[in-house]
This record gives C-alpha cells, sequence and structure tokens, in this order.
C-alpha cells in the first residue's frame, strides 16, 4: 500500500484529505508542519507528499528544499496553496515540488493528481 | 578543541555587544555586517521605547532567520502604533517565512491588533485576509468567533471563508450556527466548504 504524507497546519484539512485518500486505499499519515514531517521522513520513507506553502516553524518552501537537499528522498510532492500567482508556482517548483494546485481542491482534482505523481495512471 | 572554538565565539559575541548600547547607536547596529552583532542590537532594543520604526525597516531588509526572530521579539514587546504597523506589512510580503513569522508575532498582541482587525479582514487582497483569519487562531480575544462570523457570511472568496470555517470548528459555538448554514448554502459546489462546515456544526452540537 502506498504511503502518503499530508504536511499541513490546519487539521480540518488534514482530515478532508485523508478521508479522501484512505477512501482511495492509501495509508496516510500527517504532520503539522516541516519539522515534524522531516522527523516523520527520516524513520519511515513515503511515496509520496503533499505539502501546504504556508505553515508556523517551517514553511512548505523550506519543508522542501531541506527534504531534496537529502539524497534519500526524491519521493513525488505535491504543494497546494491558497495563492494563485505565476511566482508562487515558480517558487514551489525551484524549491522541489512536482506540482503545485491552488485551494480549494475537489476530490477528483486531488485523487487525479496523486494517481498521477504516484505513477498509477499516465498523462 | 571544540571548547577553544566556543571560547573564540563567545569572545567574539561579547565584543559585539560591548559598543555602544545606547538607542541610537543600537539602531545604527541593525545594519551591521556581523549577524550577532544584529542581534545583541534587536534583542536591547527592547528598552528603547521608539525604536519600532528601525527595526521594522530592518525586518523587511534581514535574511538572517535568528535575527529576524530578535526583532518579532522585541517588536512584539514594544507593541506599539508603529510596530503593528510593521507587522501588518510583513502579511504582504513574498517571504513565505516571514509572513509566518509575522502571523505568529501578531498572535501574541491581542489588544494591540484588534482595532484593525475589522480594517484585515477587508483588505483587498485575499491573501491578505486570509492571514489575517490565521492570526484569529490563538489571539485571545472576545471579538473572535464575531470576526469569523462575518468573514463567512460575507467574503466572497472561497478560501478565506474555508481558513475562517476551519478556525470555526475549533472555537465555534451556537452562536456561529446559522452563520455556518449559510456558508454552506453560499457555497453548494465546493467539497472542502461542505467538509469543514458539516465538521464545525458536528463539533458544535457535541459540545
Amino acid at each position: 500500500m502506498k504511503r502518503i504524507l499530508i504536511v499541513d497546519d490546519a487539521a480540518t484539512m488534514r482530515m478532508y484529505y485523508r478521508s479522501i485518500l484512505e477512501g482511495a486505499g492509501y495509508q496516510v499519515d500527517e504532520a503539522v508542519n516541516g519539522i515534524e514531517a522531516m522527523e516523520k521522513s527520516l524513520q519511515e520513507p513515503f511515496d509520496l507528499y503533499i505539502v501546504d506553502v504556508n505553515m508556523p516553524k517551517q514553511d512548505g518552501y523550506s519543508f522542501m528544499s531541506e527534504l531534496r537537499g537529502r539524497d534519500l528522498f526524491q519521493a513525488p510532492a505535491l504543494m497546494v496553496s491558497t495563492e494563485a500567482a505565476a511566482s508562487d508556482r515558480t517558487r514551489a517548483y525551484a524549491a522541489g515540488a512536482n506540482l503545485y494546485l491552488v485551494k480549494p481542491i475537489k476530490p477528483d482534482e486531488l485523487l487525479t493528481n496523486c494517481r498521477l505523481l504516484l505513477g498509477e495512471v499516465h498523462p | 578543541m571544540a571548547f577553544i572554538k566556543q571560547h573564540i565565539t563567545e569572545t567574539v559575541e561579547q565584543c559585539e555587544r560591548k559598543q555602544g548600547r545606547d538607542c541610537f547607536s543600537l539602531e545604527l547596529q541593525l545594519s551591521d555586517p556581523s549577524p550577532s552583532s544584529r542581534r545583541w542590537a534587536a534583542r536591547d532594543l527592547a528598552e528603547c521605547p521608539n525604536a519600532s520604526a528601525a527595526l521594522v525597516e530592518q525586518l523587511q531588509r534581514e535574511e538572517d532567520r535568528s535575527v529576524r526572530e530578535i526583532i518579532l521579539t522585541t517588536l512584539t514587546h514594544l507593541g506599539d502604533e508603529e510596530a503593528v504597523a510593521g507587522l501588518v506589512n510583513c502579511l504582504r510580503s513574498e517571504d513565505a517565512s516571514l509572513r509566518n513569522e509575522a502571523i505568529e508575532a501578531m498572535k501574541l498582541l491581542p489588544d494591540e491588533v484588534a482595532p484593525i482587525m475589522g480594517q484585515l479582514l477587508k483588505d483587498a487582497d485575499p491573501d491578505v485576509r486570509i492571514f489575517a483569519v490565521n492570526v484569529l487562531e490563538s489571539l485571545r480575544h472576545k471579538q473572535v468567533e464575531e470576526w469569523l462570523n462575518e468573514v463567512i457570511e460575507h467574503d466572497a472568496h472561497v478560501n478565506v471563508c474555508a481558513t475562517a470555517v476551519d478556525l470555526l470548528g475549533e472555537v465555534g459555538t451556537s452562536y456561529s450556527w446559522e452563520a455556518l448554514e449559510k456558508l454552506k448554502a453560499r457555497f453548494p459546489d465546493e467539497p472542502y466548504i461542505r467538509f469543514a462546515t458539516d465538521l464545525a456544526l458536528k463539533r458544535i452540537s457535541a459540545s
């Protein structure tokens, strides 16, 4: 079973993603910020990361850069944010994200993109 | 060997703090090339009641995160109009870390932030309105629920409402019931709004 880590400080948002992803058969874990996400990643690797941009303590961009700085963690990452500007997308990709989605994210959109990033479907 | 290195570092840091400690000298030291010197200056400026403008100016260009943290702590301690205005300005920054650090600092200033919260929640930029809702998260102020209801009843931007309803799921009471029902009706095609609103209503009815 593929393992997905949700990194978001909003509890309701984590529950929303979890309900969709578990319903589709994925194993889901959660972290409230980049620091906790890194700790969990060091314990056991994940197949996919879903990372919010705005989080206290360590924001999504910093977490992504740190994650990509470690050769062990090259799993795909989906960054999510409320910010739709082109500069935000550019920053996300520069930090190491594979895909950037703007909230609100509908269940079908989330699942399609997760499957795509996990290599379960092809574009 | 490690001890010697530590000793040298401490000696350097002490020297950097021995420069003039009057308010004027401290403000000048905020732009010193040494981060350690800037850190000490930012810390000691907490004793200078008119230092907010200089601190805010430095905050906008400071690249060292540890110095920024001290500047924010000192601004929070000073807590005057200029300090709050500087923090609000950080919400418009392109730098996600600075924005988040400013949000955390503003949460510690409920009385100072409260008079401008209404204005922040009506800012033309939806991202600023979202960050303002983020500030409400741990702002210990009696108007928090009222502000959140105002957002979910009137804000046209779905992400601003989504952020507010997340928080109402934690702090909402039966006072928010009607506003939450109206929110669901305003965004019938947004699954996240439905999910978060139902969760908030469930929590309120259980409490």
